[in-house]
């Protein structure tokens, strides 16, 4: 469950009977709407919101508001407010997003709102999105989702920002690019006939020309400055007098003015303004708490109507809150005149908002009266929660605020502290504080104190949680184990949790069973690794994470297919599948996952069309529903796919992008991205590069063989060969011959056929290529036969003309020639294909350049010429931005040019295009 | 150096209009001093760099005109 959504922060607030109508700003605001953004950015008190609510009223479009606050930077907590205001215009939008916060492991925000911005272009009616006070959020992440949106924004959408400061945002590029409508303070002021008709109109003065001038003047036409004016004059016999000496004073002007305005009310009005100037939310039963009276409402009432900065929160008049700089100045007031009550006001209103349920309030106002036990007992209260809608940001901060020593009486707040830094990869001191709860569960004391802490008293909200904290240190220790690598120390943890966990704990059950799979995984223990995860899946699953469960199955299938199963593997994607779609609507996270994983299976059995439909369904049905692995998953099998179509040039740009994508996400990195990388240079020969690769990487043929670099070590054997081809009389052969047959005997002990198949036919190659082909088929006969039933094809074509030579001898000598024949098929298929790519002759014209362009800088180069945007050639390419602009800056300098048109131009006048 | 910007510092800023003393306590250990011009002249230590920008931040909200700020030399 996500945190509850204030309805108050959505509130649209309605044009005001009787406020001063501003045509001159309402005609540029207008002229803007073409633009992506409408920027609203002035100080405090300069009519920013109200201005805005005008507009919204007079243009008839329906508006999404969001009032911003400060908390809302933890970028959970924004995201889910998004949706929640968006749905004010399109009811349901960004289910799949409230989803995707919802589970264990949320993805990245980008593709969050890709899938959000997709929904969005789907909305029938032009709406606006408000986002008002953006000055509160201080957040990079949330900076970075606005700029994406900007980037992104379909026409249907126009954004709207109201601010105290400049947003960081790319203002400058959106200005040049006419994307850009503003209104700054120079444009919000007053002028005087509009200082002239709020002072009659709205606040019911009547003022001689004079004094209007001179108020104006002395405000600079800054409306919340007249607007207190206005307030301090009503009753007044003696204006002018006033006004004179408003005028000749040198004070702040809001200073000057509170204090007359406070001055000259009863003092149970005057009480009421500075004792609730802590609140940023007021509400009769509020007021009433925080001041210990019972006329909060009736008081609300005479205020709004007063016109004291107050502002609605709802249609109901139920919620208000003061105008922010209203509010600053009488806190100001209280602070100096009442100190000593600030804490217990705080205090009061965290009561009252625990009492209403709201706890994040609650905790807000218990450390802003410094009250620490009160805020540690509420926040050790929330964690579940807040862990479950992923507010992990919120937690960490709420957590960092309390002083260390109350975590040393407190370990299920210190576990839970352990446990969000470890989710946040602040992997420092996750121990200390595991250690330090530990102290107080020998079992021969009792619960309530220790020898050691005498003198402290242990504090635990939840007998239960307390209970449960063996097994949570133990998970904790395993998943810091795993990440640091050690894994028989993991595993020692894991076996613990689980055996510390009771039977309905279906949580902690499933992540230590899951922990221990992957450990299990980590030492090439494959049979003992699958029955562990899958336990884990099932434990998830009954847990209710259902998607994490979906999700899981990735490694199901990636351990199948390690013990060369593609059968099962195939079947462990569909069962997921199934699972997830019984689920319903929105596609349930995870299957994103299984479609890249069901192409690579397709890839294998050389049907490379529909590995490419299953990669393209992936993408299509949106980022979001992919764990954190896929986009770098995605990538590699693209890769592959295009390796196998021959476009090595291609494959390597992915592989480069997926290595930028990479997260572990606790996985073993049993196929590590630069070792493919590796694989693809032997194959184009370039050795140089593959050796680089080894060289800095570190497998070598002496090295003791472990299953995490099993793939580093045929890769190995792979760039040997590979150099002997190339150099006879290289003694490389013998070193790759020498490290195959190892690699077959650990690879056999550990029953993995799917990497014994790869060995067999490195081991075939070898041979062949030292002329030995009889030798070569004893190694061929047995990969053919553990590969036949499974459907193996690329494993075998991947390897061109020289498995074509040893396959037609195979089946020659009648070694399974139906499978060998069919091999053979594919492999003919692949080399009139690539014939019929070399006619026309050579790909490359002959260039004229010092630096010769590449065969895909080319390819870039034609999709300039051919008016593609940067963004769209990264789309047909599958490539990210940043490596088109590469690919761009590779381009301009060896053909010496700036920019695209030029770039174009001279290519043709080469020949090139 | 930036370890030497880590350090307290003493940071003056200089306001439009001026301002009473009761604002003291509000933006934390400030002096105030009314300048004859008609502005104000708040000498804050300030712990780092971290402390200086909230403060910026007070005076922002306020919507009082900022002419300057400098950093000063500890007494």
């Amino acid at each position: 469950m996500l945190a509850p959504i204030l309805a108050t922060k959505l509130y649209v607030p309605p044009a005001q009977h009787g406020a001063v109508l501003r045509p001159r700003l309402i005609g540029r605001l207008n002229e803007g709407l073409h633009r992506r953004l409408t920027l609203v950015c002035a100080p405090a008190g300069f009519g920013k919101t109200t201005l805005i609510g005008e507009w919204i009223a007079g243009c008839g479009r329906p508006a999404a508001w969001l009032s911003l606050e400060e908390g809302d930077g933890d970028p959970a907590r924004f995201l889910a407010y998004l949706v929640a205001a968006l749905r004010a215009v399109a009811a349901g939008i960004g289910e799949g997003i409230l989803d995707a916060l919802r589970s264990p492991q949320p993805p990245p925000t980008e593709p969050l709102l890709t899938a959000l911005l997709n929904e969005i272009a789907a909305v029938e009616d032009d709406f606006f999105l408000v986002l008002d006070d953006y000055h509160l959020v201080d957040a990079k992440a949330v900076d970075d989702a606005i700029a994406f949106l900007l980037e992104h924004v379909p026409p249907e959408m126009h954004l709207i920002i109201a601010t105290r400061e400049d947003p960081r945002l790319p203002l400058a590029r959106l200005r040049a690019r006419g994307q850009l409508s503003e209104l700054r303070a120079g444009d919000l002021r007053f002028n005087p006939s509009e200082a002239a008709a709020f002072l009659k109109g709205e606040m019911g003065l009547d003022l001689s020309a004079e004094d209007i001038a001179a108020l104006e003047t002395r405000t600079e036409g800054w409306i919340a400055g007249l607007q207190l004016a206005a307030l301090s004059m009503r009753g007044r016999e003696d204006v002018s007098g006033f006004i004179r000496a408003f005028a000749g004073d040198n004070r702040f002007v809001v200073d000057y003015l509170v204090e007359e305005v406070l001055q000259r009310q009863p003092e149970r009005i005057r009480s009421f303004l500075l004792r609730t100037s802590i609140l940023e939310r007021l509400s009769g039963a509020l007021c009433d708490a925080v001041t210990g009276q019972e006329e909060g409402s009736g008081m609300l009432e005479v205020l709004e109507r007063g016109n004291f900065f107050v502002v609605p929160l709802d249609d109901k008049r139920h919620w208000f809150r003061y105008h922010h700089l209203f509010a600053d100045v009488l806190f100001a007031h209280l602070m100096a005149e009442r100190p000593d009550q600030v804490p217990t006001l705080h205090r009061r209103a965290s009561e009252w908002y625990e009492q209403n349920g709201l706890r994040a309030d609650a905790i807000r106002h218990a450390l802003a009266a410094e009250d620490f036990e009160r805020a540690a007992d509420l926040v050790e209260l929330a964690v579940p929660a807040m862990r479950r809608s992923r507010q992990e940001a919120t937690l960490l901060a709420w957590l960092k605020a309390l002083p260390d020593e109350l975590f040393h009486v407190r370990p299920v707040l210190n576990v839970h502290y352990a446990g969000t830094l470890l989710q946040s990869g602040e992997l420092d001191g996750v121990e200390a504080r595991l250690r330090d709860a530990e102290r107080w569960l020998d079992e021969s004391a009792d619960l309530r104190g220790r020898p050691e802490a005498s003198s402290a008293r242990m504090v635990v909200m939840h007998e239960g949680a307390y209970r449960r904290l063996p097994g949570s240190i133990a998970m904790y220790r395993a998943g810091l184990a795993l990440v640091l690598g050690d894994v028989p120390e993991s595993v020692t943890y894991a076996r613990r949790a689980l055996d510390l966990a009771t039977e309905d704990d279906h949580f902690r059950r499933g992540a230590a069973a899951a922990l221990l799979g992957l450990a299990s995984w980590t030492n090439g223990d494959l049979e003992a690794a699958h029955r562990s995860y899958a336990d884990g899946m099932a434990h998830l699953q009954m847990a209710g994470y259902i998607s994490d469960a979906v999700g899981g199955s990735i490694a199901l299938a990636d351990i199948r297919i390690a013990q060369g199963r593609l059968r099962e593997a195939m079947r462990t994607y569909e069962h997921a599948l199934h699972l997830a779609a019984e689920q319903g609507e929105p596609v349930m996270r995870g299957t994103a996952d299984m479609y890249v994983g069901m192409g690579e299976i397709h890839r294998e059995r050389n049907d490379l069309e529909a590995a490419t439909q299953h990669l393209l369904r992936s993408k299509e049905q949106g980022e979001h529903t992919g764990f954190p692995q896929n986009p770098y998953r995605w990538h590699v099998a693209m890769a592959r796919i295009q390796e196998a179509e021959g476009d090595l040039d291609g494959a390597l740009d992915l592989l480069q992008e997926a290595e930028r994508l990479y997260v572990s996400d606790f996985y073993p990195n049993v196929r590590p991205i630069a070792a493919l990388k590796a694989r693809v240079w032997a194959a184009q020969g370039r050795l140089g590069e593959a050796l680089d690769w080894a060289r800095e990487k570190g497998p070598s043929v002496e090295d003791d063989l472990s299953y995490v670099r099993e793939f580093e070590h045929i890769t190995l054997a792979r760039v040997l060969i590979a150099e002997h081809r190339c150099d006879r009389a290289d003694r490389s052969i013998l070193e790759a011959t020498g490290l195959l047959q190892r690699l077959l005997q650990a690879a056999e002990e550990g029953e993995r056929p799917g990497r014994v198949i790869e060995i067999l036919v490195l081991q075939a190659l070898a041979h062949h290529v030292q002329g030995d082909t009889p030798a070569a088929l004893v190694p061929l006969e047995r990969a053919l036969t553990l590969a036949e039933p499974e459907g193996y094809v690329r494993v075998f074509v991947d390897e061109g003309r020289p498995m074509a030579r040893l396959l037609f001898e195979a089946a020659a000598h009648g070694i399974l020639p139906d499978y060998a024949g069919r091999l053979l098929a594919a492999l003919e298929a692949e080399e009139d294909r690539s014939e019929d790519q070399s006619h026309p002759p050579p790909a490359l014209p002959a260039q004229s350049l010092a630096e010769p362009l590449s065969q895909r800088e080319l390819e870039v180069l034609r999709l300039i010429a051919q008016g593609l945007s940067n963004r769209e050639i990264g789309e047909r390419l599958f490539l990210a931005l940043i490596t088109v602009k590469g690919h761009n800056r590779n381009i301009f300098r060896k053909l010496q040019v700036r920019r695209r048109t030029e770039a174009v131009a001279r290519a043709r006048e080469l020949g090139l295009l | 150096m930036a370890n030497e910007l880590d350090r307290p510092m003493v940071y003056q800023i200089r306001l439009k209009g001026h301002l009473g003393p009761k604002w003291a306590d509000w933006f934390g250990d400030v002096t105030i001093t009314l300048e004859d011009d008609g502005e104000t002249l708040l000498t804050c230590p300030v712990v780092d760099q971290a402390a200086l920008h909230g403060l910026l931040r007070k005076i922002r909200d306020l919507g009082m005109p900022l002419i300057f700020a400098i950093r000063v030399k500890p007494p």
